[in-house]
């Protein structure tokens, strides 16, 4: 191996570093880390920060749908409860109305059934009122007659007396005016 | 990265250098046969090993002189 063969090496040490080593940037503390394709130190770094921030996110968003479902599952059940107590309350609302609807019907058949006493009790009344004006009627008649009958009788019997006395009385002038 | 991580993340090939070197083989050829199969070294004129050399090293900002020095050193303190 001659000199010139020698120097030939070094170059290909020098291509083959520098090719694999800087891929597009500086060398031996350059700017541009990123040589080649290898990572270094702060690719690493950056890896793992980046994996911790995948994970995070995955974790927030893991967390996220976690706080998602929960949400949801507490509105349906609030839902559920407030769907059966609305039923409950419709139900009572309901069962008042009938309630109602029934106080009410019992209230006109009462209604209906004190109507039917009154104009029962009014027709007892207007019977017992005509027959009591007939009854009036009768006894006013019984007295008229009866007054009449007085009447005759002691018209009779003033006739009877005057006819008596009359016949008496010339009698007794003539037999006063005889003495 | 440094001369020594490069050379350690790459040892195979740079084993397969210094053996070929070892054997007295030509580095023009080594360096045709390599860029058969490595995609990095293709498109480059390896009958001018040093004018390629000082193209690389100017298209990657590297100070030549300085590097054969770095080279040398590593050779010096790790091949005996």
């Amino acid at each position: 191996m001659n000199e010139s063969s020698m120097g030939g090496w070094l170059f290909v040490l020098i291509i083959i570093v520098v090719l694999l080593g800087a891929g597009g940037g500086g060398l031996f503390g350059g700017n541009n880390a990123a040589l080649a394709g290898y990572a270094t130190a702060t690719d690493v770094t950056n890896a793992i920060n980046s994996a911790f921030a995948q994970q995070n996110s995955q974790n927030i968003l893991l967390s996220s749908a976690n706080n998602n479902y929960e949400t949801a599952r507490l509105i349906d059940n609030q839902s559920m409860a407030m769907m059966n107590q609305n039923n409950s309350n419709l139900l009572a609302a309901i069962n008042g109305f009938n309630a109602t609807n029934q106080a009410i019907a019992n209230g006109f058949n009462s209604v209906n059934q004190n109507i039917a006493n009154l104009g029962y009790k009014m027709d007892e009344c207007c019977c017992s009122i005509k027959t009591m004006m007939l009854e009036n009627r009768l006894q006013d008649t019984q007295i008229a007659l009866q007054n009449q009958q007085n009447i005759a009788v002691n018209q009779n019997q003033t006739e009877y007396l005057l006819s008596v006395m009359g016949s008496w009385a010339p009698k007794a002038a003539a037999a006063y005016a005889a003495k | 990265m440094n001369l020594m991580q490069i050379i350690t993340q790459n040892s195979d090939l740079v084993f397969k250098a210094v053996g070929a070197m070892m054997r007295g083989e030509s580095p023009v050829d080594f360096m045709k046969n390599l860029a058969k199969t490595h995609p990095k070294f293709q498109g480059y004129n390896f009958d001018d090993l040093e004018g390629t050399a000082n193209s690389v090293c100017a298209n990657n900002n590297v100070d030549i002189e300085k590097m054969k020095s770095e080279i040398a050193d590593f050779a010096k303190s790790h091949i005996k």
